[in-house]
């Protein structure tokens, strides 16, 4: 069993040992709900592939994306921090896969293995810097900038240069109705950055694309990589 | 539900929506391209940038144009009456 989550293969390889016979892999198809708001956490997810969306709702069927979470981290935090659930919702935005424990036993283990515990909660100490830079992004940011930046860390989190999302995924993880995605789209795809065909966003200038995002950008990821380790 | 495509026109280039909208109706559609055009107006105006010439053609699933709406449409009419005047 050999990792791609950045969290499972920081661990030490006595911790993996630990937590190992008790992951069980699955299949994440985009659109499943992992967290549902204020119901009880089932389980722990760490993603190995994929996107999914952390999103603070605004009523029942409304809501913006305040964390994204792919192979750099995990599925079910409040369980981490002796919660059982969250007014948050968490959904699959991009296809993958993950590796998932009962959330009960995650509680016990975490108990009784320090070193699983600190690596974690380290991760919401670099998630955390991630939301709160997602507070600034949307306060002080364009729509263009902001979308650079979301493109960014969905860039991180794969191994190739195609991110499939449509213009409404974008759309709520921005929190704008959707030509003004289209138009950020086109701006950036205007500069050379990107290549944005129907559901499909292709990466073309990286750097520039980081330097246009601006300050949105870099801090929560040097942040990660203090914590934790190597993020792409 | 119908879906509607909500393509941007300046009268010489078109930003086109490739993926449209599923919504109940066009009156629907209409108050989706008032509240986007609002929306392009405030970032707009943050650029100082007029956008003006600009448009929103709503076109059906079939590919019919249903209707267009323009930026102006968007704006407060006292605010509209005031830069006619």
């Amino acid at each position: 069993m050999d990792f791609n989550n950045r969290l499972l293969r920081a661990l030490s390889p006595a911790d993996q040992d630990v937590l190992r016979p008790h992951l069980r892999w699955s299949e994440l198809e985009r659109g499943t709900v992992l967290v549902s708001p204020n119901e009880p956490i089932t389980h722990v997810w760490f993603p190995e592939s994929g996107l999914t969306s952390i999103i603070a709702m605004a009523g029942s069927d409304q809501g913006i994306e305040v964390g994204l979470a792919g192979r750099d981290g995990l599925v079910g935090m409040p369980l981490l921090l002796d919660a059982d659930r969250t007014p948050h919702r968490i959904f699959i935005q991009v296809s993958g896969a993950a590796y998932s424990i009962d959330g009960t036993l995650f509680r016990t283990l975490l108990d009784d293995h320090a070193g699983i515990r600190k690596l974690l909660l380290r991760y919401v100490q670099a998630y955390s810097t991630q939301t709160t830079y997602t507070a600034l992004s949307n306060g002080m940011h364009t729509v263009e900038e902001r979308l650079a930046r979301w493109l960014l860390m969905s860039h991180d989190r794969q191994d190739d240069d195609e991110i499939p999302l449509t213009h409404d995924f974008l759309a709520l993880m921005l929190g704008v109705r959707r030509p003004s995605v289209t138009i950020a789209l086109h701006s950036l795809e205007g500069l050379g950055f990107i290549k944005a065909t129907r559901g499909l966003i292709v990466v073309r200038k990286r750097e520039e694309l980081e330097e246009f995002a601006g300050a949105g950008y870099g801090v929560p990821e040097a942040e990660y990589e203090r914590l934790i380790g190597q993020l792409r | 539900m119908p879906r509607f495509f909500l393509h941007i026109d300046d009268g010489t280039q078109r930003i086109e929506d490739e993926e449209g909208s599923e919504l109940p109706d066009l009156e629907a559609a209409r108050e989706e391209a008032l509240g986007s055009a609002r929306q392009l107006w405030a970032a707009a105006i943050l650029r100082q940038q007029d956008i003006g010439s600009r448009r929103f053609v709503i076109v059906s699933g079939e590919g019919d144009v249903a209707d267009t709406v323009e930026m102006d449409d968007a704006l407060p009419s006292t605010l509209l009456d005031r830069l006619r005047a």
